[in-house]
């Protein structure tokens, strides 16, 4: 029985969607993950990575198609390897390809893989016909898949991932191909797929910009281990500056902070607080203390507060690249 | 207030999204989707036209001369008649040609398709294992082939019986249904399996088409003329892709007239001819899947 992730009355728990713990995989010589870590919190996540750093090769692990080297996998709750079958009931995917059967039905096609899943022939007929108008495609969905765009297909995909009710969805690169409107309109299903239908989704992208947008969470993967991993929000924030915008005093604050020992700057009405100027680190929480403290000891007016945005591309950039170099980057064979 | 035109019954399209709790059904019902799937396939079911002309020639060559021998049955006294119709055994030379076309066309169509459309990655995300998956494939082309090796016998037994033709009394009936059901397994699995191995080496339908046609006519002609021009024993001719199932069946069905079955084969030796071809055609299916990257 599955113990993690929906429940059986669809109420969200905490407990993790998947953990991996000390994961290893190679394949020949070539050494794909290296003691990978990682725990994939409930709703959205996003798994990104460079293309090869092995994101297809973990959603093949996480579907018990491999099996890891050493170390334990967890998906919800099961471990792969043992429960491959019963647990692949439960999870829907929509692979990278578009490649799809031409001169299939789309709405054969979704029922065939419900049925897959074990649906009984009545409810795989109904509720492929559902995902199909659930994704946008119900009156096409007694076209061709062969006729359709790439967008459709890709609704197609998304329908046959979700049509036989699984409690995790993967999703390998799925707005691929997609020209900008086809892909607002994919992300803004997904993102509807994992808030309000209580589907866990695993999305894996090498695009930054739609996992910022519908994402929870984050895990990167580069050079064979987990860089980051974790709410997106957390991630971003870091170790970052903290600024505050304030109407008069802007000297008078930063020579205070730098008077306490902090790392301070100015720019017009913008006080930068970025660190601690004895080397000692300093938490955002001690900055955001430090030029509070200093602002209301001084009596400035302060109009705003908040952590300088790191995006994820910065986050991503700061990961990835100034990482040191672990492992040769290869996909499966 | 503006009066809506009456439409009809309302009727709902779209009944939102709703998490599925219910029973299901396993992985035999999964293998059974995929072996319906398969057969329609075969057959061009649901499909355009065109898809279904292979199909359609294949049913026509295997049963035409059939219904052509029940006719000659009928119009003609049974003293002549049984003369002139077919042997049971004899048919499987007129069907063997369906045989090849569905070894050629069908099976390609059947197992090869999936990994050029990425069925199979998708497949194998479900429940099923790829052993499961093949198993599928395998029921379904049997049951496909079943179709020109085993109903058109059927049906000439059925016929024959109708025109005093038939069996005489239960003991030959039981045994005439035996032959016709082995012999109906030993083509159907060789054809079956030949057809999938050739497919497990491409994903291209086209390619494994024409690999089955020319696998059949170079062994069969690299092994007569051996066997002609050559001091080679005449167990050569087995290298014949057909002529390994045909010779068995021969012999199933007790050396019947116009047959000619290669003397210096004993009968384990013939059955250990097609058996060492099946084993090795599952092998090479077996292998090349065990390799076969699914996650892409």
């Amino acid at each position: 029985m599955l113990r993690a992730g929906v429940g059986q009355t669809g109420a969200v728990t905490t407990t993790p969607v998947i953990t991996a713990q000390a994961v290893t995989k190679s394949w020949g010589p070539h050494q794909v993950f290296s003691d990978v870590t990682a725990e994939v919190p409930p709703g959205v996540t996003g798994l990104l990575g460079s293309n090869g750093a092995g994101k297809t090769t973990l959603l093949g692990m996480l579907l018990a198609l491999h099996r890891p080297d050493s170390g334990t996998l967890r998906v919800l709750g099961e471990d792969p390897a043992t429960a491959g079958p019963d647990l692949r009931t439960h999870i829907g995917y929509s692979p990278e390809h578009h490649d799809l059967p031409n001169d299939v039905l789309a709405q054969d096609l979704v029922r065939h893989v419900a049925l897959l899943h074990g649906l009984p022939r009545r409810e795989a007929t109904t509720r492929s016909s559902d995902a199909l108008w659930l994704v946008g495609l119900g009156e096409e969905r007694a076209r061709p898949v062969g006729t359709m765009s790439t967008g459709q297909r890709q609704r197609v995909k998304l329908a046959m991932a979700v049509a036989h009710g699984p409690k995790l969805v993967m999703l390998d690169e799925p707005t691929d191909g997609l020209d900008p409107v086809q892909r607002d309109d994919v992300l803004e299903l997904i993102r509807t797929i994992g808030t309000e239908f209580g589907i866990h989704v695993l999305l894996s992208s090498h695009l930054l910009e739609e996992v910022e947008r519908i994402a929870d969470n984050v895990v990167i993967l580069s050079n064979g281990t987990v860089r980051a991993a974790g709410p997106l929000a957390d991630l971003r924030v870091g170790d970052g500056p903290i600024t505050a915008v304030v109407d008069e005093g802007v000297e008078q604050v930063v020579a205070t902070l730098r008077s306490r020992g902090f790392e301070a700057g100015a720019d017009q009405n913008r006080i930068t607080l970025t660190g601690n100027s004895q080397g000692q680190p300093a938490t955002p929480e001690q900055l955001a203390d430090a030029l509070r403290d200093a602002i209301a000891d001084l009596g400035v007016p302060l109009r705003r507060m908040e952590p300088s945005r790191q995006t994820l591309e910065d986050l991503f950039l700061d990961e990835v690249y100034t990482a040191p170099f672990a492992a040769p980057e290869v996909d499966s064979p | 207030m503006t009066d809506l035109p009456n439409s009809g019954s309302p009727e709902i399209f779209s009944r939102g999204y709703r998490a599925y709790e219910g029973p299901r059904t396993g992985v035999r019902s999964g293998m059974v989707a995929v072996a319906v799937a398969s057969i329609q396939r075969a057959f061009g079911l649901r499909r355009k036209f065109r898809f279904k002309v292979v199909p359609l020639i294949t049913i026509f060559i295997a049963y035409v001369p059939g219904v052509v021998f029940l006719g000659v049955a009928v119009l003609l006294p049974s003293e002549l008649a049984s003369e002139v119709v077919a042997d049971y055994a004899v048919y499987y030379g007129f069907i063997s040609i369906s045989m090849i076309l569905l070894s050629a066309f069908v099976v390609p169509e059947v197992l090869g398709s999936d990994r050029k459309t990425g069925m199979f990655g998708i497949t194998m995300a479900s429940p099923l294992n790829r052993w499961q998956y093949l198993l599928s494939k395998f029921a379904a082309i049997m049951a496909v082939m079943a179709t020109v090796t085993l109903l058109p016998l059927l049906f000439l037994l059925i016929g024959y019986s109708l025109v005093d033709l038939g069996p005489d009394g239960f003991g030959e009936l039981i045994e005439i249904l035996f032959n016709i059901v082995v012999s109906g397994v030993i083509f159907a699995a060789f054809f079956a399996l030949f057809g999938m191995a050739v497919s497990t080496l491409t994903d291209r339908p086209l390619f494994a088409t024409a690999g089955v046609v020319m696998g059949i006519i170079a062994s069969e002609a690299l092994s007569n003329i051996v066997a002609d021009s050559t001091d080679a024993p005449e167990a050569i001719r087995l290298f014949g892709l057909t002529r390994i199932p045909n010779e068995l069946t021969v012999r199933l069905w007790g050396f019947a007239e116009d047959l000619d079955p290669l003397e210096s084969v004993s009968n384990l030796g013939s059955f250990g001819a097609w058996l060492a071809a099946v084993v090795l055609f599952a092998v090479v299916v077996a292998v090349g899947y065990a390799r076969l990257e699914v996650t892409k």
